[in-house]
């Protein structure tokens, strides 16, 4: 295969295929016994189905998808740990991976001496390491612990000390798996200054987050895997609706069996219909469902999208009038909004049989987090036919940089 | 190889950190590390010239000798059996040819070894037993024995990932080798017709060659010294065919 001059990484019709036996035999004693009882078996596990992309140099791509979709194992394939089963990756650079911080450390030896071990892991000679050696002290803020035992230190200390180490390697390629996800808050913002410094520095970065957020500020790119297959690889903003919402943009099909959240909700909720669900039920709430900006049923959801809330309700007996209305829990029981069709002054349509109304919503303005929705149809005066209380629920994925509860809009001006 | 060259730093390091734990944690680490040998040279020296009655000259020398390098053996694949298997870390969560982990261990237990001549000498200093030019082969036979035991390393190591019951196997094995080998007695005791078994193991001529060099300064038979150099070397190939065979597994396997 030939590599351009400006492709870092090319993976090309890679399998990966674990074997898992259905007894390991982890001693010879073991596999000379096995071989008589004949039981051979193992299974074969996919890990990876032909996946196939190219990361130009300078580029910062995001393997995206849910847990067991095979990003970690990928991520391993490219730094070489596994090897591919079939098909091929090629590198063309040094590769740094950041799978672990603080590998290979050693508790009993001190702060300064284990910098030169994980340097020496990481790549770093020691004459690099005695230049730098004030700078990753200051860094991580252990300068007053330097011959102290690791053995001594908090599990903070020491992957402050692991960070501060490892980003005074000169990576050509990076590969990042979660790191940035352990440390409070100061330690985070300090990752994410040097993750940023990569980017401008135009490294290859390859990262694996379950944080949407950052993979969309920090990459041009996306990878999205799902049970091992890659899904669809391009621009970022197209692959995280993909992952969010789980259709193909290309061609409006649903590819993913929309979750029977509500479903499993009804069933929860008949042990206990007394609390949750009341009313003399001459209007029935049949079923409440999420409408994302592609028509799909769905409970992810973006932050700032558009969202259509469809209740569909039955009329048992002639009444004189309905009201609908809703209201948006938080996950900590906190109500965020609430409206009805009075308070609107919409009148809903109350002739006999089926029917069904939709709320829309122009933008979500909650920032993110799981939503509990209460659905409701009274009267006027307020006596319930069907009140169905925090049966639904739907989940907000942050889109943005901004941070809080919820998003107000509002812009820079001097 | 080539690779290899490039990660000598990363590997020296290792080693090295190894070899400073092992005499951290105790004030008297490192005299606890060479009490071991020391004791174990007075219990045979009592047992073997008091009861047994074995007649060799400057016998107490000669069993430290046979007894520090046979150590060296059984230290060096006894350490290196667990050097991939017992640093799931680095093996499954960066890269460097786990070739490092292999040769790291080896030099640590040749560092451990080096201690060990070196209270040797001090032996010989006190029995005042001088060595002579033939001390020259002493380097060069070591030399021998640890690409030796680096060859048993590396089959032993990736076996071991595979198959946990190898370090048993192993530990069983370097047992009947102390006794198989001339550590405790002078070959010339064994019957005449059984000395070419004895001889086929290289350890046999290895520690005979390491004694004459140092305390009765002779010189290595040419015989002797190609026969442990080719030993050495088919070792060194079987043992890194294997390891390279099993070494895309290591990752999963563990």
């Amino acid at each position: 295969m030939n590599m351009g001059k400006v492709d870092a990484i090319v993976v090309k019709d890679l399998w990966k295929t674990f074997k898992l036996p259905h007894e390991k035999r982890n001693t010879l004693f073991e596999s000379i016994t096995g071989i008589f009882d004949g039981k051979q078996g193992y299974e074969e596990f996919e890990a990876l189905k032909d996946i196939n992309f190219t990361v130009n140099k300078g580029e910062a791509i995001g393997i995206i998808g849910e847990n067991g979709c095979g990003k970690s194992t990928l991520l391993k394939v490219i730094a070489n740990i596994y090897r591919p089963t079939k098909g091929s990756v090629k590198i063309n650079g040094k590769i740094t991976p950041f799978l672990e911080l603080g590998v290979g450390f050693q508790p009993d030896l001190t702060a300064k001496e284990n910098i030169y071990i994980y340097g020496a892991i990481m790549g770093l000679s020691d004459r690099e390491i005695d230049a730098r050696l004030e700078e990753i002290l200051d860094f991580s803020g252990l300068k007053r612990f330097e011959d102290t035992k690791l053995k001594n230190f908090s599990s903070g200390m020491q992957v402050r000390l692991a960070f501060a180490t490892a980003i005074q390697t000169n990576p050509e390629i990076l590969l990042m798996d979660e790191v940035l996800a352990v440390g409070d808050m100061e330690f985070q913002q300090k990752c994410m200054d040097v993750f940023q410094r990569y980017i401008k520095e135009k490294k290859t970065i390859v990262f694996v987050s379950h944080d949407l957020n950052s993979v969309r500020r920090f990459c041009s790119k996306a990878l999205l895997l799902r049970h091992g297959e890659q899904v669809a690889f391009g621009n970022t903003n197209e692959i995280i609706d993909k992952y969010v919402y789980g259709v193909d943009v290309d061609n409006g099909t649903e590819d993913i069996e929309s979750e029977p959240e509500t479903c499993e909700f009804n069933n929860q909720n008949d042990d206990n219909k007394d609390k949750t669900r009341w009313g003399n039920k001459k209007v029935e709430i049949t079923d409440v469902q999420f409408i994302d900006k592609f028509g799909k049923d769905r409970t992810m959801f973006n932050s700032s999208d558009t969202m259509t809330i469809r209740i569909k309700y039955n009329v048992n007996e002639a009444v004189k009038d309905i009201q609908i209305g809703i209201a948006v829990y938080s996950d900590n029981d906190i109500m965020c909004y609430g409206t009805n069709t009075y308070i609107r002054g919409f009148v809903v349509d109350n002739a006999p049989g089926s029917n069904e109304i939709n709320l829309n919503i122009h933008n979500l303005t909650m920032m993110e987090g799981k939503f509990y929705l209460t659905v409701a149809a009274h009267c006027k005066e307020h006596e319930p036919y069907d009140w169905r209380d925090k049966q639904f629920s739907f989940n907000v994925v942050k889109n943005g940089n901004d941070v809080g509860f919820f998003d107000i809009p509002c812009d820079w001006k001097q | 190889m080539n690779e290899l060259w490039d990660y000598r730093h990363l590997t020296l390091k290792l080693a090295m950190s190894e070899f400073k734990l092992r005499y951290k944690n105790s004030v008297l680490g490192f005299f606890w590390s060479l009490l071991e040998p020391l004791m174990m040279l007075i219990v045979l020296y009592v047992v073997f010239t008091n009861l047994m009655r074995v007649n060799v000259e400057h016998y107490q020398l000669f069993l430290l000798m046979g007894i520090v390098s046979w150590n060296l053996m059984a230290r060096g694949t006894g350490m290196s059996l667990n050097s991939i298997l017992g640093k799931p870390s680095l093996v499954q969560k960066v890269y460097f040819p786990r070739e490092v982990l292999v040769i790291s261990s080896c030099i640590t237990a040749l560092l451990m070894s080096l201690l060990e001549f070196i209270v040797f000498a001090a032996f010989m200093i006190f029995f005042k037993v001088m060595p002579s030019i033939t001390i020259i082969y002493f380097p060069i036979v070591l030399a021998v024995e640890f690409f030796m035991i680096l060859g048993i390393s590396f089959g032993l190591a990736a076996l071991n990932v595979y198959f946990r019951d190898v370090q048993y196997i192993w530990a069983v094995v370097l047992q009947a080798g102390f006794f198989a080998a001339p550590i405790i007695y002078p070959i010339s005791i064994i019957p005449e017709n059984y000395v070419w078994v004895i001889m086929l193991n290289p350890m046999t001529r290895i520690i005979d060659m390491l004694r004459g060099s140092v305390i009765y300064s002779t010189v290595p038979a040419s015989g002797d010294m190609i026969f442990i150099i080719v030993s050495a070397l088919l070792l060194l190939i079987v043992g890194y065919a294997i390891f390279t065979k099993l070494e895309p597994g290591f990752a999963e396997e563990m």
